[in-house]
């Protein structure tokens, strides 16, 4: 294999800052998108007119390819006045994108809320907001963790779709490095193996995670 | 859990090596024997290249590289067929045997000649800039000092981009696009400056939208050429001189001024050899 | 946006359907197979099926296709693009797929293998019988997801070659200056397909009533 140490070596700060923008967009993308995906389960649940709009928007983020999302917003944006750097559009979508996943996700956790925990809360006379502070959310929290780390996790490779829209971020950096020096399936290989190891290492960290929180799973 | 990723990750290096072991050991069929048995002549392009390889609004594919190698076939008595990659796929997929010649045309420069053999050039490439139209800020290359520019990901034009922009003052960034188009129309869009491409595909750009865009003249680059190109090896060596031959053939009947003409709106003085590339 | 612009897309979601169904139906067999070997008893059997989904879950689909396509004919293997497109989409969907089957498995009422064991059925008729159309019931509405999670991801397959529906739209949007309606009109037809996925699983699942567990 023909592949250079040195060249690596000669290149790491390239390497190294695609890997960092990387990691950014997936960490940061994931909180907001988690955010932001709470936000539209509580919306559908408890705002009635809202259900409707938010499903359609959640269904056609869901039905449709993210480089097509991608596409619409970095080419398409600008034809409405929305003239997005790569990165800001690729740091958006992604938060777009993970968001419809993670709403489903506490769509189902809230659906999992035992009917009868949120009954004792009225019978003990807390008020809605209570209820949802203090019984809904903590317990959903818990049960919808498993699905919400496997999420988390699945969400990092999508990041290397970025490319396709000029985000600088590792697979673009370490394919140019490849392209550059006709090194091509090396740095493939390479590729893959940076993203197989970030995903196994996050996938242990979540495993971890869900072992300490498994002792507060509610009795059902 | 570590030691398992540590055996999944050195199984994985073994593979490869494995793999890469396997393809000096394989051995195909010289090209050129192969292109007569099959009656078909493969070739890897990209199709975002305007005016040279590009789909028209009706979904055609089309442009001076489909006339040129029709041409071409129709000499050679074969048919000829289209791999269409993005741009930087094509020297990964010429290598992986995908095809045996890659269109583009691709900018004759030292390090690709060292790996690849081109076949006469068939057009100037030397590299200009577009602009939108009325952009006073820029009336000359060195005005995209400090600016955001654009080029194509892996290619020669962005790699003369870079040596011009370093010679600037302040920081001029550089952002590498996929695909030209895309480039394009982050520049209709505000996002960059200005784009640096062959002079023939932004002048080609230019006089299709000219009330977006426009050529920043002169083009600020060294001389280069284009050219297609295959692969170094015995086996692809047959093959390469009789396109090479037919190629020259076209250059001396006319009919590649003809197609120069059609297609860049002019024709051009290219050398009836490749030449010693000055980047 | 035209009328004639529409039905290029159209005529292009024909290959995009084409490529995705044939990698759904490939990654269901080659799932279940890998599901089967990753619960096998022997550990060296268990480990490979769980290296395999562990690779193809953890490597983005992008660089796996990339992978494929310039890898096989290096090693002797002449296939065209759109078989490089269908081998990446089926072998990184058989990882989904298995993932989705192994829980089901797991999930198999024990008492159902007994009662079969006492019928006298072999383990390769316990696993055919029995385990195999149970555990495709319990998995069928993951299973219906991950294939449009295939759907989707058939708009990378550019990348080797292949000109569908996403690849289309690009072309198009860039010789018309319409990205905005090109885009948007290939994202519908992946919604309008979803949606005919979607409909496809519940069908099924209706089917398949009997199997209630």
């Amino acid at each position: 294999m023909s592949f250079d140490i040195g060249l690596i070596w000669s290149r790491m700060p390239d390497i190294l800052g695609g890997f960092g923008l990387t990691l950014v967009i997936w960490l940061v993308g994931c909180l907001a998108g988690i955010a932001l995906g709470f936000l539209v389960a509580v919306l559908r649940r408890n705002v009635a007119g809202l259900n409707i709009p938010l499903a359609a928007w959640m269904e056609v983020t869901r039905g449709t390819p993210f480089l097509i999302q991608l596409f619409l917003l970095y080419f398409g944006g600008p034809f409405i006045g929305l003239s997005l750097e790569p990165i800001t559009a690729g740091l958006l979508g992604f938060t777009l994108y993970g968001a419809a996943y993670f709403s489903e996700i506490f769509r189902a956790g809230f659906a999992a809320v035992p009917r009868g925990h949120i009954e004792a809360g009225e019978c003990l006379g807390l008020s809605q907001g209570q209820i949802m502070r203090r019984i809904i959310v903590p317990e959903m929290a818990v049960l919808v963790l498993p699905a919400l780390v496997n999420m988390i996790v699945l969400l990092l490779k999508e990041t290397a779709v970025l490319s396709i829209i000029t985000v600088p971020e590792l697979t673009m950096m370490i394919s140019a490095i490849g392209s550059e020096n006709f090194v091509f399936v090396e740095s493939l290989f390479l590729l893959a193996l940076f993203y197989w190891a970030m995903v196994e290492i996050a996938g242990w960290l979540g495993r971890q995670a869900e072992v300490k929180l498994a002792s507060f799973r509610p009795a059902t | 859990m570590k030691r398992r990723l540590f055996c999944t990750l050195t199984g994985a290096t073994a593979v490869a090596g494995a793999m890469s072991g396997f393809s000096r050991a394989a051995r195909a069929q010289d090209a050129l024997t192969q292109m007569k048995a099959n009656g078909v002549l493969r070739i890897g392009t990209e199709t975002a290249f305007a005016p040279f390889d590009f789909i028209d609004p009706s979904g055609k594919h089309v442009g001076f590289n489909l006339d040129l190698f029709a041409a071409l076939g129709k000499d050679l008595g074969v048919k000829v067929t289209y791999t269409l990659l993005p741009f930087e796929g094509l020297l990964p997929g010429l290598e992986a045997r995908r095809f045996d010649l890659v269109g583009g045309p691709l900018t004759i420069t030292k390090a690709r000649m060292e790996r690849y053999r081109f076949l006469p050039p068939v057009s100037e490439g030397t590299v200009a800039l577009l602009k939108r139209r009325g952009d006073s800020s820029i009336t000359k290359p060195a005005d995209i000092a400090g600016k955001t520019v654009g080029a194509g990901k892996a290619s020669a034009q962005l790699a003369q981009l870079r040596a011009f922009t370093e010679t600037l003052p302040g920081k001029t960034s550089i952002r590498e696009y996929v695909g030209n188009n895309e480039a394009y129309a982050d520049l209709a869009a505000g996002r960059i400056a200005a784009v640096g491409n062959s002079f023939p595909n932004v002048n080609y750009v230019a006089t299709q939208r000219p009330q977006v865009f426009e050529v920043v003249t002169p083009p600020f680059g060294k001389k280069t050429y284009f050219g297609y190109l295959g692969r170094k090896d015995a086996d692809s060596a047959p093959l390469l001189d009789v396109l090479q031959a037919a190629l020259l053939k076209l250059r001396a009947d006319g009919r590649l001024a003809g197609l120069q003409k059609t297609w860049i709106g002019q024709s051009i003085e290219t050398p009836e050899a490749v030449t010693a590339p000055e980047v | 946006m035209t009328w004639q612009l529409f039905q290029l897309l159209v005529t292009a979601a024909g290959l995009t359907v084409f490529i995705s169904a044939v990698s759904i139906m490939i990654a269901l067999v080659l799932g279940t197979i890998v599901s089967v070997v990753t619960l096998s008893p022997k550990p060296a059997f268990a480990l490979a099926g769980r290296t395999y989904i562990s690779f193809f879950r953890g490597v983005p689909l992008l660089v796996q296709l990339l992978l494929i396509y310039n890898l096989l004919p290096v090693m002797g293997i002449d296939l065209p693009g759109i078989v490089a497109a269908i081998i990446g989409l089926s072998l990184c969907t058989a990882a989904f797929q298995a993932e989705n089957l192994r829980g089901a498995f797991a999930s198999l009422p024990r008492g159902l293998v007994e009662a079969a064991e006492m019928a006298g059925f072999s383990a390769a008729q316990i696993l055919r019988r029995v385990r195999v159309p149970i555990a495709f019931r319990l998995a069928l509405p993951a299973l219906a997801n991950e294939a449009i999670f295939t759907l989707r991801a058939s708009s990378l397959v550019s990348v080797v070659g292949v000109v569908e529906l996403t690849r289309t739209a690009q072309d198009l949007a860039s010789s018309t200056f319409l990205p905005l309606q090109l885009f948007a009109a290939a994202g519908l037809l992946y919604l309008l397909l979803s949606w005919t996925i979607a409909a496809l699983g519940h069908v099924m699942e209706r089917r398949m009533r009997w199997g209630r567990v």
